[in-house]
């Protein structure tokens, strides 16, 4: 069992106060594998018996199509962008995670609120504001925070198909020259999530390793975690899922 | 003068009307801009629900019934806030006088009827610009119901407030919904400071009142020559044949 905690003002009209679910947060900067990582996390959580979802920015029915378009002409304002990435977050609150918590899934959040303030802040919006807005959320169970070096990050993203304007601040950052852009605007990001791993208690995972090496440290901080649920849940004796230890 | 979130006065000037549904604001914000114009001033409108980048998505929200009280809140917010950064900050910026159909009490009456927080919507609306004037089109509760329901008798799902469940009739569910928003009307008048406007007057006397009003707001703002050709015309003997296509070029450019 969860219990419904929220950072700021309760979501309206939520009257739970236990969700039987676990919310899992993977959070990190673009190109970090963020979604590699949950994909694996969420096959292996199958696997063991356990009913998984995800979700991720952009994907909720409500916002979607209207984000998408409005990135492609590039007439977002800071205010707008942020309450738009509110709605979509809402959106897919209401009717994704909180119905797959209230089954008892485990849900795999690509980001989470932690992407979107460190976005508002590094564009110079007022940091009381955007936490504000987004104090509806749930706080999660467990927030995972893939930490890299943007040394490391760069070759990453030129493999996977290179710099995207907004992932190098173009919006509000001088001048064309989109490598440099993107250092600039990745260092101040890091710096931001650096900074909120107090503020939010994240686990904090060194992500400059391989994927494998990411992947077992995940893994097994899941598995603590739902050890826990079961034991709470009254299921202590059933068989846990296995450990594949590397050798 | 307009305010700044941040306190900073703007040069123009932002004069906005708020009421339930059937007030008569529309009319007489439409009376007031026409007067402006031909007294030279430099007008930009804005309305409620028109954000380009934001409109489409509320529409389809509406139209599938997709929103909850508090994505219904986040969406509109998220409207005035891509009018304020692109079009009425800018325009006070520039000196011009504002005219705002409904605005951000708009939404601290119809969210929190819909249960949404109250401290939660004020801070979300944190960044509006303080308006020069808020006039709120005061009108009982049945007047207003007589004016919509006799002009347009299907209602719209979240208009009439029929995701909260009050009653499954429209009418009735309209009727409790507008209710509870003038209710929440009422506290902001002395919260905000809002002008009230007697909504029961004749037409004509509520606009006199409302001009009353501004005028001392207008001191110092900018103006704007509307037809600048009008005087070659008159001078050369000209029709102004071309002007029509003139216009047109402008519009599609």
């Amino acid at each position: 069992m969860t219990r419904t905690l929220f950072y700021g003002h309760p979501l309206p009209g939520l009257k739970d106060t236990e969700l039987p679910g676990k919310l899992i947060v993977v959070e990190g900067t673009d190109g970090v594998g963020r979604s590699t990582q949950i994909a694996l996390l969420r096959e292996w959580l199958e696997a063991n018996g356990y009913a998984a979802t995800e979700t991720g920015f952009t994907r909720s029915v409500l916002v979607a199509s209207g984000i998408r378009k409005a990135k492609r002409g590039h007439t977002m304002g800071d205010l707008t962008m942020n309450l738009f990435y509110a709605t979509d977050f809402v959106d897919r609150l209401e009717k994704q995670i909180i119905p797959a918590l209230r089954a008892g899934f485990v849900v795999l959040t690509d980001r989470y609120i932690y992407s979107l303030i460190a976005r508002a802040q590094v564009r110079g919006v007022d940091a009381q504001w955007i936490r504000d807005v987004i104090g509806f959320a749930l706080i999660p169970d467990v927030v995972f925070y893939l930490q890299i070096d943007v040394d490391n990050l760069i070759p990453r993203v030129v493999n996977s198909g290179g710099f995207d304007y907004w992932e190098s601040g173009m919006d509000f950052l001088r001048g064309d020259d989109i490598y440099k852009n993107y250092v600039d605007y990745q260092t101040q990001l890091l710096k931001q999530f650096d900074a909120m791993a107090q503020e939010y208690h994240f686990h904090v995972v060194d992500a400059n390793r391989n994927v494998p090496e990411v992947f077992i440290d995940l893994r097994d901080a899941i598995q603590t975690l739902i050890g826990d649920f079961e034991h709470q849940a009254g299921l202590g004796a059933a068989t846990p899922p296995k450990k594949n230890k590397r050798k | 003068m307009a305010t700044a979130p941040d306190g900073t006065a703007l040069r123009g000037r932002l004069f906005i009307v708020e009421g339930i549904d059937g007030s008569g604001k529309s009319t007489q914000l439409d009376l007031l801009h026409k007067w402006l114009v031909s007294r030279g001033y430099l007008v930009a409108f804005t309305e409620w629900n028109s954000s380009p980048v934001v409109r489409q998505t509320t529409k389809k929200g509406k139209d599938n019934k997709l929103l909850s009280p508090a994505s219904f809140c986040l969406i509109h917010a998220a409207d005035l806030a891509d009018r304020v950064e692109h079009q009425i900050l800018p325009a006070l910026q520039a000196g011009a006088i504002v005219l705002a159909d409904r605005y951000a009490y708009t939404a601290f009456a119809r969210d929190v009827a819909r249960g949404v927080d109250r401290e939660w919507v004020r801070a979300i609306y944190r960044f509006a610009v303080r308006p020069t004037v808020a006039f709120y089109f005061r009108v009982p509760l049945d007047e207003s119901l007589q004016r919509i329901l006799v002009g347009r008798p299907e209602l719209k799902y979240y208009e009439a407030g029929l995701d909260l469940g009050l009653s499954d009739d429209p009418y009735e569910s309209f009727r409790l919904f507008q209710g509870r928003i003038l209710r929440e009307y009422e506290h902001l008048v002395d919260e905000f400071g809002l002008t009230v406007i007697d909504a029961t007057q004749p037409l004509v006397q509520q606009q006199a009142r409302m001009r009353k009003l501004i005028l001392p707001h207008l001191k110092g703002v900018q103006k704007v020559e509307h037809r600048p050709w009008r005087e070659v015309l008159s001078k050369e003997g000209l029709h102004g044949r071309y002007l029509d296509v003139a216009s047109r070029d402008r519009e599609e450019n």
